[in-house]
């Protein structure tokens, strides 16, 4: 931890200080609710009726037709579990291919002197570069023809290469890994796959669960490769349902949409607490290791 | 924590292998639908099997739930039918255009069995790029006979008729319009309720309209809701469509919407709503910024959008009436410009395996003129009737034997028949200002006239914008 | 220390080095590199049609399909838009992560509480943008809507609704806001393991030296953020200029084109419409030449700046140091 707690100099502790304290602390709860505003209309309009929303859309008291705008929802054609389920197959399985992968990736970087290892970084910081949008096209067209259209496999396989989270990894390892240790497993005559998992991934914990979050909440969030991707209702995604969610134009029950956009939001809710205090710690990075 | 990813690593590698193995087992996610414990698999490429105890599966697309809740009904109907098949419903929205781009992937994938068609594309899916992908009536097994035998307007045969002259497509509505008013302001500011004397209050022609739009103004209410509403009565009454000899055209009477909007904008005669938006449908429930006047509009969107959104709520258990709304408050007369509006075709996929089935559906849907064929329901409300059992909403269909037994009187319009009104305008609908590409073109012209009317870009720039974000995004260049 | 390490490693294990990077280079051969490649192809050639597969190399102009993006207008709005709204998203955002990652990180005034600021800072960035663009429809809906009710009703502020959805300003505005709104709390956390894993000796003799919390911040901590500051900043300039969900789903690149991004512009020519995938492929690529072009740019500026800043700090270390050791002396 760089944090080390000195007692704060006497002198800063006059009304400038103060004032000081209280701004910052007025901006942190002013950032905290703006980022939760937005939450709390939406979990609180799912339990208001129709007219309640139509007549003042804000409100902080609830309503009570939580379970009229469940029923409403869960008559729509708009299948929460499965899109749930494909969405944690797609999330799950592509953040564990990214995590590995690419600590194996930074490992490789950092543990091993190798001919073309600069050039392999070099070659990684530029992928860095190449936009998602770029490859879309001749993805959809390649996997269209290999008849990977609507195979949850074809989300989940692509994230094996990872370019910032190798980045992310090798700035972490660089740090943290100490060589001695894996120099004295290999004199104990341990294999270079066994010391890499079970002497180097357990040190990098930290880096991985954050990597972890990030991986998940953004293979969870995506939504271009799986619209085009994805034909088939029983293989749609989270947020492609969320994007359908006003199926139905012509009747508007606004209960109904809140309430299917709280259930989007609530798991990820879950799995975000779980692994939250990575945030709350924080990951140290070499920032100034070449 | 330790455990928490164990869990997380092993319940996403046990994921990731069903993933892997979909190909045989698509039902590894659970449905929460009851019916579909037992489905077959969609993706084999089997040849149809005689099912041996398994449900077949329908793939029904569609952007309203209007026809999926039809295949419903005819399960309904037909046990028989239905202890075979079950339905998979994909309902998509038109807004922002996300029907079309996802219903030509799933035809690519040959994940549909039956779909709908709006009259803004349904070109493309019977004649244009897509038309490969129907299957003639004739292939499901459909008698196309009963064509004649049920009087459907020919209009929407032509439309339905691919380049080869098989028929792949039949609505099963009539879609003329009429002008569909609040009976209580007539009375404040005409002093009638009066169909016939509304009409001539409001119309012929757009300058009687504007008149009564000044005289509605005086006493705090407005004539429509948005631009929109008098968008669906110009763009049908155009002589030519949006392209002709692969350029795009601009009908006169359709540029005219420039002007018209304008001027319901800049003298406040509407509460600027945006059609299927919010404050849109709050208009029809009369809890708008001011109460508006009337809606133009088929029997569609009474049956199926003002009935549902006037602001009345019955109680489901007990069938208390908590409270009215609009309900009732409404009539319909003859609109300032005879239009048309809308309509549903229904199509087959040619690559169903379930080609018999799906001809069965769209025979009694389009086609079944009995007391039992869904538009005789349709027309009289015995489709969906009311808890009490009188007839719900009704609408005009596409069989002019149907219609000629059918009765048009709704409480929603205070007992008023709307036939009177609805079928003589059905004369103004016909195919012939229709392309694939209306979709697309009407949301850019749309924009651009916002633009204009809102006072962000002169008139001239507006068309000239328009121009180019259809050259932009369909190469159809301007005349 | 890191020469010693490196003799540790004997030669043979370089062959794990190959090993070990061979799951990502396949993967990345496969499913990335060659639909790049497919992509670039694609974008010679007359492949356009709904679900076509078959295509043929342009004859004649073999470039016509970059010609015709290139002239085309709202291709050009699309490029200007999404450069626009991700400058008007990431300097607010850097500028507020920046300064959350001072106070969270500040060694003598430390804020209280300040995990459970963490978690809520980061927690918009775990919602779909699918959710969050409908969710903010509604917010701003027109005539009524949360804001608007809140605009006129509530407060009191405006006469009449204001209609968000029809002014252009006010649409750039609200999607680079749902942006930064989004990701500030994802860059603040980036940095702030960027500087826990600064030196701490660093701080110590700055501390020594005196110096106070701002000139450690901008002396210390932001020079030695540089490879993590230039990651965030490559990192958002992709992610903003392939900007796709929140543009899209909150109104489809309207009103007249306003939040129309590059990476919508693509999908509506290649995806929607007349299923142009070669005129959308020469689209991407230009796309990516930008992309390249601008990140080229800021690893130069970084490089640079940060070389500069380095050497100053160290004359001036030198220069304290030698001043130090001259009151010593003349002690």
């Amino acid at each position: 931890m760089a944090k080390t707690n000195y007692d704060e100099p006497k002198s800063a502790k006059g009304p400038l200080f103060y004032g000081y304290k209280v701004f910052q602390y007025v901006f942190l709860i002013f950032l905290a609710v703006m980022s939760l505003l937005p939450f709390v209309i939406m979990i609180i309009n799912a339990t208001r009726s129709r007219s309640q929303i139509e007549s003042h859309a804000i409100s902080l008291i609830p309503g009570t037709n939580l379970a009229t705008n469940w029923k409403v929802f869960t008559g729509k054609s708009f299948n929460v579990t499965t899109g749930f389920i494909n969405s944690f197959i797609v999330s799950t399985g592509a953040t564990i291919c990214s995590v590995y992968f690419s600590t194996m990736t930074a490992f490789a970087i950092v543990a091993y002197d190798w001919k073309f290892k600069k050039a392999f970084f070099a070659f990684i910081m530029a992928v860095l570069m190449i936009p998602p949008q770029v490859t879309s096209i001749g993805m959809y067209q390649f996997m269209y023809s290999i008849g990977m259209t609507n195979k949850l496999f074809a989300l989940i396989v692509p994230a094996v290469a990872a370019p910032s989270t190798v980045f992310f990894m090798r700035q972490y390892m660089s740090g943290a890994l100490p060589m001695e240790i894996l120099q004295s497993a290999r004199i104990d005559g341990a294999g270079e796959f066994r010391i890499f998992n079970q002497i180097a991934l357990p040190m990098m914990k930290p880096a991985m669960a954050t990597q972890a979050i990030f991986a998940f909440v953004s293979s969870w969030n995506n939504l271009f490769l799986p619209l085009i991707l994805l034909t088939d209702k029983k293989k749609f995604t989270m947020p492609i349902m969320v994007s359908q969610l006003n199926g139905d134009i012509y009747k508007t029950e606004y209960g109904a949409v809140y309430l299917g956009l709280t259930l989007t939001v609530l798991p990820l809710f879950v799995i975000y607490f779980l692994l939250s205090k990575y945030i709350i710690a924080g990951v140290a990075l070499g920032g100034v290791k070449e | 924590m330790k455990k928490a990813l164990s869990l997380l690593a092993a319940l996403s590698l046990m994921a990731s292998f069903t993933a892997c193995g979909t190909d045989t087992t698509p039902a590894s996610t659970p449905d929460s639908t009851p019916d579909s414990q037992s489905e077959a698999d969609p993706s084999s490429t089997e040849p149809p099997v005689e099912p041996s105890g398994d449900k077949r599966e329908l793939k029904v697309w569609a952007f309203t739930t209007e026809v999926p809740g039809m295949v419903t009904k005819f399960m309904d109907l037909n046990p028989d039918f239905a202890a075979q098949y079950d339905m998979k419903e994909s309902v998509i929205a038109t807004t922002d255009g996300a029907y079309q781009p996802a219903l030509d992937a799933a035809l690519a994938g040959d994940e549909v069995d039956m779909y709908a068609a709006e009259a803004a594309f349904i070109l493309k899916y019977s004649q244009g790029e897509a038309a490969k992908y129907a299957a003639p009536y004739e292939d499901l097994g459909i008698d196309i006979g009963k064509v004649k035998e049920a009087e459907i307007a020919q209009y929407t045969v032509d439309i339905g008729t691919n380049p080869d002259g098989k028929l792949v497509g039949l609505g099963y509505q009539a879609t003329g319009g009429a002008y569909i008013y609040r009976r209580s302001i007539a009375k404040d500011v005409f002093g009638t309720d009066d169909p016939a004397k509304v009409k001539a209050e409001i119309g012929p022609g757009w300058d009687k309209f504007f008149e009564a739009a000044a005289k509605l103004k005086e006493k705090g209410y407005g004539i429509v809701s948005g631009d929109g509403d008098i968008w669906h009565a110009i763009e049908n009454i155009s002589d030519k469509g949006w392209v002709v000899d692969d350029k795009l055209h601009i009908d006169p009477k359709r540029e005219e919407f420039l002007d018209l909007s304008k001027k319901l904008m800049d003298n406040d005669y509407h509460n600027d709503t945006q059609d299927w938006q919010e404050g849109w449908f709050a208009d029809m429930a009369g809890t708008g910024k001011k109460q508006i006047f009337g809606f133009f509009g088929p029997a569609w969107l009474i049956n199926y959008t003002m009935s549902g959104n006037c602001g009345r709520e019955v109680d489901e258990e007990t069938g208390e009436v908590k409270a009215e709304g609009t309900w009732g408050d409404w009539a319909v007369c003859e609109p300032p410009v005879g239009f048309f509006w809308g309509g549903t075709w229904v199509l087959g996929a040619a690559s169903s395996q379930n080609k018999e089935a799906v001809g069965d559906i769209i025979e009694w849907i389009t086609l079944d003129t009995s007391e039992t064929g869904l538009q005789y329901m349709w027309a009289n409300g015995t489709f969906a009737p009311n808890e009490d059992g009188t007839p719900g909403t009704k609408d005009t269909v596409a069989s002019g034997v149907v219609m000629a037994k059918s009765d048009g009187k709704v409480d929603f319009l205070g007992g008023q028949n709307m036939f009177d009104v609805f079928v003589p305008a059905n004369q103004f609908a016909n195919g012939k200002n229709l392309t694939p590409y209306d979709e697309d073109i009407n949301t850019a012209w749309r924009d651009q006239v916002r633009q204009y009317t809102s006072g962000q870009k002169t008139r001239d720039a507006a068309i000239a914008d328009f121009k180019q974000a259809v050259s932009d995004k369909l190469a159809i260049d301007a005349e | 220390m890191k020469s010693a390490q490196s003799r540790i490693k004997s030669i043979s294990n370089a062959k794990y080095g190959y090993l070990f990077i061979i799951p990502f280079v396949l993967v990345y051969l496969i499913f990335h590199f060659y639909p790049t490649i497919y992509t670039t192809v694609l974008g010679f050639t007359d492949c356009k049609g709904l679900n076509n597969t078959e295509w043929n190399l342009l004859k004649g102009n073999i470039f016509a399909n970059y010609q015709s993006i290139l002239q085309n207008k709202s291709f050009q709005t699309a490029v200007k838009n999404t450069i626009v709204i991700w400058i008007m998203n990431f300097i607010p955002q850097i500028t507020l992560a920046m300064l959350l990652t001072a106070w969270f990180t500040a060694r003598r005034i430390t804020v209280k509480g300040q995990g459970i600021f963490k978690v809520i800072f980061y927690m918009p960035n775990i919602i779909t943008a699918a959710t969050i663009a409908i969710l903010f429809h509604a917010l701003f809906s027109y005539p009524t809507g949360p804001v608007n009710d809140l605009l006129t009703k509530r407060l009191g502020i405006l006469e009449g609704s204001y209609n968000f959805f029809i002014s252009k300003t006010a649409s750039k505005i609200i999607v680079a806001f749902i942006q930064f709104w989004t990701w500030y709390g994802y860059t603040m956390i980036i940095l702030i393991s960027g500087v826990l894993g600064i030196n701490p000796d660093i701080y110590e003799a700055a501390d020594i030296d005196g110096a106070n919390g701002v000139q450690i911040f901008f002396r210390i901590t932001i020079p030695n953020l540089k490879t993590v500051l230039l990651f965030t900043l490559v990192t958002s300039l992709i992610g903003g200029l392939n900007m796709f969900d929140i543009p899209k789903l909150y109104l489809n690149g309207g009103p007249d084109n306003s939040t129309k991004t590059a990476s919508v512009f693509i999908y509506e020519q290649a995806f929607s419409g007349k299923y142009l995938y070669n005129r959308a492929s020469a689209a991407s690529m230009l796309m990516f030449i930008v992309i390249a072009i601008c990140s080229a740019i800021l690893f130069y500026l970084m490089r640079d700046k940060d070389a500069a800043a380095l050497a100053k700090l160290k004359k001036q270390e030198r220069k304290a140091a030698a001043q130090r050791a001259k009151s010593q002396s003349w002690r």
